[in-house]
C-alpha cells in the first residue's frame, strides 16, 4: 500500500463547482486585490475571531510585514524558536534584524520559561512559533513581553484554529501570521498567506505595506511590497473557507487514533498533549527510538515519512555568521534524532492508518 | 446606444476574456487537475519559453517585478553601502526595491520621451555607484547603447526595469536581454498578463539564475538544507500555465497597440501635443500611449465625462512621495520629470480598441485643446 503525504488530488477532486466559480471570477478581469479577497479577509477575521484579515502573498511575508509594522528592522534582535521552519527566521533576516533562538520542549514550541534569558536591551519583539500545530503556551508568554515592552507576533503559519481555552492562535500578539500555502491546513492553489491584528493602525499600516505603500493610486506613503493575495487564490479560499472547521475536527480525530494506537508501541513515545489545548496537527510528529531505521523501513513499504527537521535551523549555512553549535539547543537536537513525521490529513483513510501503524510495529518486532 | 457614446475604457480585461475564454479555462482546468500548485510542470516550461523568446541563457518565474528587481540585486550583490542610479519617475517599485536590500537609490532626470537621461547618469556616478536601473517606461526602451557603454567604462551593473517592455527592441536587441538581468511584471495590467501577481527575470548569467531559483525558494538548496536567506517569491504554477498560453499570443497583442499607437500618431494635432517620436532602430509596444499637454487635468475631466478612461503614470515623482522623504531630495530637482509630471496624459491603446475608439478618443482630445473656451 502507498500513503501518500500530499492529499491535494483528493482535495481537489470534486472541483466542478469551483471550477465555475473560477471561469465566473476570470471573466470579471478583477484580479488585484479585488472583491473575492476582500470576502476572504471578511470571512477569516472572523473564523480566527479578529477584527482585520489582510491578505498577502505567503505566510512567510505575513512575518515580515508584521515584523515591519512593529518597526523592526536593522540590528533589532528578534527572539523566536530555534526549531522553526527556516521562513521564519528568513523573514527576520529580511528585514535586516537579528534572530535569537530559544530552544523548545517536547511540543516543539518554544519554552517560554527560557525567553526571558535571552531578552537583551537590543531586542524589539518575539516571534513564538505554533509549530507543527501546537500552539505556544501565550498565557506565560504575553507577560514577558508586556514587561520588557515587546511586540509580540504569532507565527501561526502551521497553526490555523489551534487555540488555547478557546482563544484562537494568531489573536493572542499583536498580529497573527497565517500560511494558505497548498500543504497547510487551510490551502489554496499557489502560494498565500494572511495576517490578523485587532488593532486598526496596525491593519491600515499592513495593507500600505503589501500594496507598494500606496495610501491610493497616486500616493505613496511608505516604501512597501508587492505582497498581495492574489484574487483568483481568494477564490479558492473562499470555497474552501466554510470546510476550515471540519478539517480541523477531522485531522485531530485522525492524529488520536494514531495516538491511541502508536502508544501501544513500547518504542514510540507520543509528546504530551496539554489540557486546555486545541492541537490542529499541521505535522503529525512522534518520538521513535532507532528512527533512521524506522524511517527507512516504512519509506520502503510506501509510506511517505518524513522528518521536519533533520537539520536544525541553527546549523544551517545561511545562519553560521551566528555561531551556533550542536549542543546550544539540546531539546532541538534531540528532536532532530528522534523525531518522525507520518502521513494525517483529513483524507487519509482508516485503512491507510493500519497500515501505517502496523509497519511501525512490524519493524520494531522483526530488529 | 448610439456609437459615439459608447464607453471606451482605459483596460479591459473582460474583453480579454471574451477573446481567449475557452482556451483560458482549458488551460486553468488541465493545471488544477495536475495539482501540482507550487514549482509545478507549468512553471519550467514557461521559463523555457521565456529564456527562447528572449534569446538569452535562462529565465526564472516569481512572484512579481517587484521581487525581480530585489533578487537580481541580491544575487548580484548589491547592498548596503552601493548607490543604485534610477529615474525619479518610475512606478515606485524601482526605488523602493533599491531601499529593501539596503542600498541607496540616486534618483537622475529624465529626457522628453520620460526615459533616463545618459548624462544626468553620468553625472551622478560615484565611488560608490554599484549598479544602473534604467527604466524602459511605457515600453519604450531606455538609450541602452549610451548607458552600457558608461556601465562598461565604469565597472558597473545593470538590471533593467522591463517591467512595461516585453517585446520592446532597440536596433535589434529586446528590452531586458541586454544588460545582467532584465526584470519584468506579469502584472493584470501588463502587455503579458497573468490573473493575478506574476514577475520573471532574464540573464545569460546562468550561474546566476540558479542563485535566483534558491533565493526565491526559502534560499534553500534542497528540502533540507537552506544555503542562504531567502525569499518567498514563486510564481503560481497556475499563472505560469496561464502565462504560457499567453506567450504564444503576445506578438499579436503588440501587433494591435501598435496599430492603435500609429493611429493615435497621425490624428492627433501635433501643433498642441507632444509625441516623442520614435527614435531610430526603437520597437515601442505600448504599454502605456503618454501625450504631453497644457490643461491635463481639465483634458482628463473632459474625456472622463465623454465616457472615455484615461490615466496618469504617474502624477508625482518618486523625490516627492511622502515615502520617499528620508532620501532628501527638494521640488526642482529633476525639472524635466517635474514639468512631465503636469502634462502627461495616458490614452486608452488596449489591443481591444477598434480603429473607430481611436478616431474618437483622438478627436476628442484635438477638440478640447483646440478650443479655448473649454476649461
Amino acid at each position: 500500500m502507498k500513503v501518500r503525504y500530499s492529499y491535494l488530488p483528493q482535495q481537489f477532486a470534486e472541483i466542478d463547482d469551483l471550477l465555475e466559480r473560477i471561469k465566473n471570477f476570470v471573466a470579471t478581469g478583477d484580479f488585484t486585490l479585488g472583491e473575492p479577497v476582500a470576502e476572504f479577509e471578511n470571512r477569516f477575521a472572523r473564523l480566527i475571531g479578529a477584527k482585520h484579515a489582510i491578505g498577502v502573498n505567503s505566510g512567510t511575508d505575513a512575518i515580515k510585514l508584521s515584523l515591519k509594522a512593529a518597526g523592526v528592522g536593522h540590528g533589532d534582535e528578534v527572539v523566536t524558536a530555534a526549531n522553526t521552519f527556516i521562513a521564519t527566521v528568513g523573514a527576520i533576516a529580511e528585514l535586516g534584524a537579528v534572530p535569537v533562538f530559544v530552544d523548545c520542549d517536547d511540543t516543539f514550541c518554544m519554552n517560554v520559561n527560557q525567553v526571558e534569558a535571552a531578552i537583551t536591551p537590543r531586542a524589539k519583539a518575539i516571534l513564538p512559533v505554533h509549530f507543527t500545530g501546537y500552539m505556544t503556551d501565550m498565557r506565560a508568554l504575553l507577560p514577558i513581553a508586556e514587561r520588557h515592552g515587546l511586540s509580540v507576533i504569532e507565527d501561526a503559519c502551521q497553526g490555523i484554529l489551534a487555540n488555547i481555552e478557546g482563544r484562537n492562535s494568531g489573536t493572542w500578539g499583536m498580529t497573527g501570521a497565517f500560511s494558505l500555502h497548498p500543504l497547510k491546513n487551510l490551502n489554496v492553489w499557489g502560494d498565500a498567506g494572511v495576517i490578523v491584528t485587532d488593532d486598526d493602525d496596525v491593519a491600515r499600516r499592513l495593507r500600505l505595506l503589501r500594496n507598494h505603500g500606496m495610501r491610493n493610486r497616486d500616493e505613496i506613503e511608505l516604501l512597501g511590497y508587492n505582497s498581495r493575495l492574489d484574487s483568483l487564490q481568494a477564490v479558492v479560499g473562499n470555497w474552501l473557507i466554510g470546510d476550515a472547521q471540519k478539517i480541523s475536527d477531522k485531522r485531530i480525530e485522525n492524529a488520536e487514533y494514531y495516538d491511541e494506537h502508536l502508544a501501544r508501541i513500547p518504542q514510540i513515545r507520543i509528546p504530551p498533549r496539554p489540557p486546555g489545548m486545541r492541537l490542529v496537527y499541521h505535522l503529525y510528529i512522534v518520538f521513535a527510538e532507532d528512527r533512521d531505521g524506522l524511517l527507512r523501513y516504512v519509506q520502503e513499504r510506501g509510506i511517505e515519512a518524513k522528518i521536519h527537521y533533520p537539520i536544525p535551523l541553527y546549523l544551517q549555512d545561511a545562519l553560521k555568521h551566528l555561531g551556533h553549535d550542536w549542543g546550544d539547543f539540546p531539546v532541538t537536537d534531540r528532536h532532530t534524532r528522534e523525531i518522525i513525521t507520518f502521513p494525517t490529513d483529513q483524507h487519509i483513510s482508516r485503512e491507510e492508518q493500519d497500515y501505517v501503524i502496523e509497519t511501525v510495529r512490524s519493524y520494531y518486532a522483526g530488529r | 446606444m448610439p456609437d459615439a457614446d459608447r464607453p471606451i475604457p482605459y483596460v479591459n480585461l473582460q474583453a480579454q476574456f471574451e477573446e481567449e475564454g475557452d482556451e483560458l479555462l482549458a488551460v486553468v482546468t488541465a493545471a488544477l487537475k495536475r495539482a501540482d500548485f507550487v514549482g509545478g510542470a507549468a512553471v519550467g516550461e514557461l521559463e523555457k519559453a521565456l529564456a527562447d523568446f528572449h534569446s538569452v541563457a535562462d529565465a526564472v518565474a516569481l512572484n512579481s517585478g517587484t521581487d525581480a528587481l530585489i533578487l537580481a540585486m541580491r544575487a548580484l550583490g548589491v547592498g548596503r553601502g552601493d548607490e543604485v542610479i534610477t529615474p525619479a519617475n518610475s512606478f515606485i517599485a524601482s526605488t523602493a526595491a533599491i531601499m529593501h536590500v539596503g542600498a541607496t537609490p540616486v534618483l537622475v532626470d529624465v529626457q522628453p520621451d520620460q526615459n533616463i537621461d545618459p548624462d544626468a547618469v553620468e553625472r551622478a556616478v560615484t565611488s560608490r555607484t554599484k549598479a544602473i536601473m534604467p527604466v524602459h517606461l511605457t515600453g519604450r526602451v531606455a538609450d541602452m547603447g549610451r548607458i552600457a557603454a558608461l556601465a562598461e567604462r565604469r565597472g558597473l551593473l545593470v538590471i533593467e526595469d522591463a517591467a512595461q517592455a516585453i517585446g520592446s527592441g532597440l536596433d535589434g536587441r529586446l528590452a531586458g536581454a541586454m544588460g545582467d538581468f532584465g526584470c519584468f511584471s506579469a502584472h493584470p495590467l501588463k502587455n503579458l498578463n497573468a490573473c493575478g501577481d506574476a514577475g520573471f527575470l532574464i540573464t545569460n548569467r546562468s550561474d546566476l539564475a540558479e542563485r535566483i531559483r534558491r533565493l526565491r525558494n526559502h534560499g534553500m538548496a534542497d528540502r533540507n538544507t537552506v544555503a542562504e536567506f531567502g525569499l518567498v517569491s514563486r510564481m503560481d504554477t497556475l499563472q505560469a500555465a496561464i502565462l504560457a498560453m499567453r506567450l504564444k499570443r503576445l506578438p499579436g497583442v503588440i501587433e494591435r497597440r501598435r496599430r492603435n499607437a500609429a493611429l493615435y500618431d497621425s490624428l492627433l494635432d501635433r501643433n498642441l501635443i507632444f509625441i516623442p517620436p520614435d527614435r531610430e532602430g526603437e520597437f515601442n509596444t505600448f504599454h502605456t500611449y503618454v501625450i504631453q499637454v497644457d490643461r491635463r487635468d481639465a483634458l482628463q475631466a473632459h474625456l472622463a465625462a465623454r465616457g472615455i478612461g484615461t490615466a496618469i503614470h504617474y502624477p508625482v515623482p518618486i523625490h516627492l512621495q511622502p515615502a520617499a522623504a528620508s532620501l532628501g531630495y527638494r521640488p526642482g530637482d529633476f525639472p524635466v520629470a517635474e514639468a512631465q509630471a503636469g502634462r502627461i496624459l495616458t490614452l486608452p491603446i488596449n489591443q481591444f480598441l477598434t480603429p473607430d475608439d481611436i478616431e474618437r478618443v483622438a478627436g476628442e482630445v484635438n477638440a478640447f485643446l483646440r478650443n479655448r473656451d473649454f476649461p
